[in-house]
């Protein structure tokens, strides 16, 4: 377009000044030309006057009018066209204007008056025009052209031009997407080269200065931003070849939903590429984006801009991921409806990603010494180091994940290392696992993933839980420390929809006799309200030590339990039926200290302890009894209470022997609120923590 | 004497079904009564009931209070003896959990309420009405704390409606919210309609 006008310009030049010099053969002193409406394709010029003054031979004062002109897009139409060129050259090889003034009012531009030269030489037919001055959206413009035989060359200089303006104009002609407002500068260098009616070579550079831009809706803005940019284009055949450099040392910049400071680390991108606008394909050959401290990767492929999904190949290199800017920056908003969402991150990352066919067909990831945290302290894993191979298709590829540490909750684990195979959207256990639990360790023979777009993923785990010291885990837990060891096989695990299942049972050895926990159910574990079912039974469980472990007051004997469908939500009861008692043929000791019954009476609703204290039966430091237990029906936050028999208006938590002396504690409430129960337990056993021993 | 049997147990048998068909219906005003329990408590406007207090040994010669339900129950009874039955239960564990998260990031969120960057929306949970409004540093953050917002929210009216035996109340129960929770806001905040537009209360 650009040759098409300085083509025609120098044409248009042309035929007038030969008329002006073919005229003053004739010794004219002046001469007045009406061409009316002249045309060409793609242009008009309405009503063209030509005034030529001579001075002498080779001078002459030249003054050009039209009133309308109709120009090729995109520069619109122009009104009150008006060249004056006060003293021009006219010589025998050579028309020449050096100090020009072009007066003109264009529909898209406004009204401009424009610094302008020129010159035509016939013998080698270069033209040579300057335009300066000309006012563009809140900047100036100056353009150089020159036309010869062996080429012409442009060059266009823009300073101070204002953001909001250029974009309402971008936006305006399709450029860009959407419209921008802000307050910013932009100057813009080009520089293009050509032969005929080809441009050959061009360069660019662009840089903007922005204290604030955003669009409408936000989804791209900026603030204090100072990005330049520089490319260089070359015809090479049909297709372009492209190369750029962007660099940004300052700002914040927002491209939905990606935050990128600047400030913080400056961004340097290059890129080579060949554009080819027959196919309407990008032949990318180099893309390298550098952020100190972020990301540094390098990518290749090719593209099909009109594609709706426009990777055809595609291959990127992350030479170095750091986090935590990497996660922050570039991960985390992608992942904000995920449990990923909220990560404190350390450690970096290498990748190679490659998409085939339009589709993503192999990823291999290298993290190196990776620790992510979930800030809700659900999980975390330190150390983390893998190479993690997958593919779409084809064999088989393995991976290693391996941690030094890690927690579920606030159970820790230990170094671990797991070897997997994964094929398309299933990956397998290639060997048995350990994963240290505490001083323990979970085994897994054998684990199985499915996952496919668009469905539930599930996995399958069989395994056995080598023996975890209880005492470890109470305090990891935050609980009373007690000892024993919990262990079980853990034959049946499976994953589907986000619910666990674990068949099998677990065993705790604790106070000497077993817990068994069975028809172990988890919903939705790392969600807002994970839940759990559980049965539990326990056999054989020595009362001295659990009421030392629990500071709650001397009791022998044995106790036998059950805790049938314990259903938890946060972690917490909900409902369950439970009932712990002395074993119908228990023949171990049965005594029960003063301090202990006190306590059973505050927490059991029973109505013995103060009358316990005042009277005789304080001289006893314990009693022998016959049976004791207590059943607690939850349901709604209430528990609905029981003992080992029933008695008047009550039920017996303590029953005596029929031999002196005797002593009974009788529960009365028969529903007692679980929250209070369970703060009255709490309160008793911290209160007598330092007493008993 | 016949005659006149038929229709009493024609009665009877009516008015039992009569029971039975009121039950099944969602109760209303018991489940705004129970919202605005929570959204007050979640915005601030009044202080979170106190919790009881670690029970005195003395307290067990009391006679045992009965948890919160009974009592609003008894309430309703009074007010409105159809929905006797249908008092919304919200002392769940994983209830006062979800509540008090929701306390906590209520502090975040509140100022973006103000500034009608985040809005009310018509289905009981929240948006970004306009990210305009915030700083380009802060918009992931917010939009995270609306994303976590949205979920505990999702799995409170499942919760609600699961803890009072009636899954398939949670839409009613949502829709329940969604009213509460523009009409407790104080003026200023932005709610939108179904079609979508927002509106300044």
């Amino acid at each position: 377009m650009i040759t098409d006008r300085s083509a025609r310009t120098a044409g248009l030049l042309t035929v007038i000044l030969l008329a002006g010099a073919v005229l003053t053969a004739d010794a004219l002193e002046s001469v007045n030309l009406k061409l009316g409406r002249v045309t060409g394709p793609g242009w008009s010029v309405d009503e063209l006057e030509s005034r030529l003054v001579w001075r002498d031979a080779q001078r002459a004062a030249l003054l050009l009018t039209a009133t309308r002109a109709r120009l090729p897009e995109p520069f619109g139409s122009i009104a009150g066209l008006q060249l004056d060129c006060p003293d021009a050259l006219i010589a025998a090889d050579e028309v020449a204007c050096s100090r020009a003034r072009l007066v003109f009012s264009s529909d898209r531009i406004g009204p401009q008056q424009v610094r302008t030269g020129f010159s035509y030489r016939f013998s080698d037919r270069r033209l040579q025009l300057d335009l300066a001055n000309i006012r563009l959206d809140g900047g100036r413009l100056s353009v150089h052209a020159t036309q010869a035989a062996h080429g012409w060359d442009l060059t266009l200089q823009a300073d101070g031009l204002q953001l909001d303006a250029v974009a309402a104009r971008l936006a305006a002609a399709g450029i860009l997407p959407v419209r921008i407002d802000g307050t910013g500068t932009l100057s813009i260098t080009a520089e293009l080269q050509g032969k005929a009616a080809r441009p050959e070579t061009g360069r660019l550079s662009a840089r903007l200065e922005s204290s604030a831009f955003s669009d409408a809706e936000g989804r791209l803005a900026g603030e204090n931003l100072e990005l330049q940019l520089d490319a260089d284009v070359a015809a090479a055949g049909t297709r372009w070849r492209v190369s750029g450099e962007l660099s940004a040392q300052q700002g914040q910049l927002y491209i939905d939903p990606v935050f990128v400071d600047m400030a913080k680390t400056p961004v340097h991108a290059t890129t080579r590429f060949d554009w080819h606008p027959d196919q309407r394909r990008i032949s990318l050959h180099a893309f390298d984006y550098d952020q100190p401290g972020t990301v540094s990767l390098h990518a290749d492929g090719r593209l099909d801009i009109d594609a709706s999904s426009m990777i055809e190949t595609l291959s990127v290199d992350v030479r170095e991921g750091v986090f935590p800017g990497l996660y922050d920056t570039y991960f985390q908003p992608w992942l904000i409806n995920t449990v990923l969402a909220d990560l404190d991150t350390e450690g970096k990352l290498s990748a190679q990603l490659y998409w085939q066919d339009r589709g993503l067909a192999s990823v291999r990831l290298r993290p190196e010494g990776l620790t992510i945290h979930d800030r809700e302290a659900r999980f975390g894993f330190g150390g983390l180091e893998a190479q993690i191979d997958w593919a779409a298709q084809g064999p088989l590829r393995e991976s290693q994940l391996a941690w030094e540490q890690g927690h579920v909750y606030r159970v820790p684990l230990g170094p671990s290392q797991l070897q997997v195979e994964s094929a398309g959207s299933s990956v397998r256990l290639r060997e048995p696992a350990r994963i240290a639990v505490l001083d323990g360790e979970l085994q897994v023979d054998e684990f199985e993933l499915e996952y496919a777009p668009g469905t539930a993923s599930r996995w399958h785990v069989d395994g056995l839980l080598t023996p975890v010291s209880m005492s470890d885990l109470t305090r990891a837990l935050g609980w009373p420390e007690f000892g024993g060891r919990l262990s079980g096989m853990i034959p049946d695990v499976n994953y589907r929809d986000g619910d666990l299942s674990v068949g099998g049972m677990l065993l705790v050895r604790v106070f000497d006799g077993d817990i068994t926990l069975s028809k172990l159910r988890l919903a939705q574990p790392l969600s807002v309200v994970p839940r759990l079912w559980v049965d539990a039974r326990a056999t054989n469980i020595d009362l001295e030590t659990l009421t030392r472990t629990f500071s709650f007051g001397r009791i022998e004997g044995r106790l036998d339990g059950r805790v049938d469908e314990l259903y938890m939500e946060s972690w917490r009861p909900v409902s369950f039926d439970a009932a712990f008692a002395t074993p119908p043929d228990d023949k171990s000791r049965h005594r029960i200290s003063q301090k202990a019954v006190d306590n059973i009476s505050s927490i059991g609703g029973g109505g013995l302890s103060g009358a316990l204290s005042r009277s005789f039966m304080r001289f006893f430091k314990d009693f022998p009894y016959d049976r004791l237990g207590l059943s607690c029906r939850l349901e709604n936050g209430t528990c609905e209470m029981g003992g080992v028999a029933p008695a008047a208006n009550g039920y017996y938590i303590v029953k005596s022997r029929l031999l002196p002396p005797r002593l009974d504690v009788i529960g009365y409430a028969d529903r007692v609120d679980w929250d209070s129960l369970v703060s009255q337990l709490v309160a008793v056993t911290r209160r007598q923590g330092a007493v008993v021993k | 004497m016949k005659t006149l049997r038929i229709p009493m147990a024609m009665l009877l048998m009516l008015f039992a079904a009569a029971c039975v068909t009121i039950n099944v219906y969602f109760p209303a005003e018991a489940a705004e009564k129970a919202a605005d329990r929570i959204i007050k408590d979640v915005y601030g406007e009044q202080p979170a009931a106190p919790r009881e207090p670690a029970a005195e040994p003395q307290s067990r010669f009391q006679p045992q209070v009965l948890p919160a339900r009974y009592r609003y129950g008894l309430l309703d009874w009074l007010v409105s003896p159809a929905h006797a039955e249908a008092d919304l239960s919200v002392n769940t564990p994983a209830i006062s959990q979800l509540k008090a998260d929701m306390e906590q990031r209520h502090r975040q969120l509140a100022p973006h309420y103000t500034s009608g960057a985040v809005g009310m929306t018509h289905d009981g949970e929240i948006a970004i009405r306009d990210q305009t409004l915030l700083a380009l540093k802060d918009r992931n953050t917010v939009k995270t704390l609306v994303a976590k917002e949205n979920r505990d929210r999702g799995a409170l009216y499942a919760e609600i409606a699961r803890a009072n035996g009636h899954p398939e109340w949670e839409g009613e129960i949502r829709q329940t919210f969604a009213r509460r929770w523009v009409d407790n806001a104080p003026g200023g905040w932005w709610y939108s309609s179904a079609s979508g537009s927002w509106k300044q209360k």
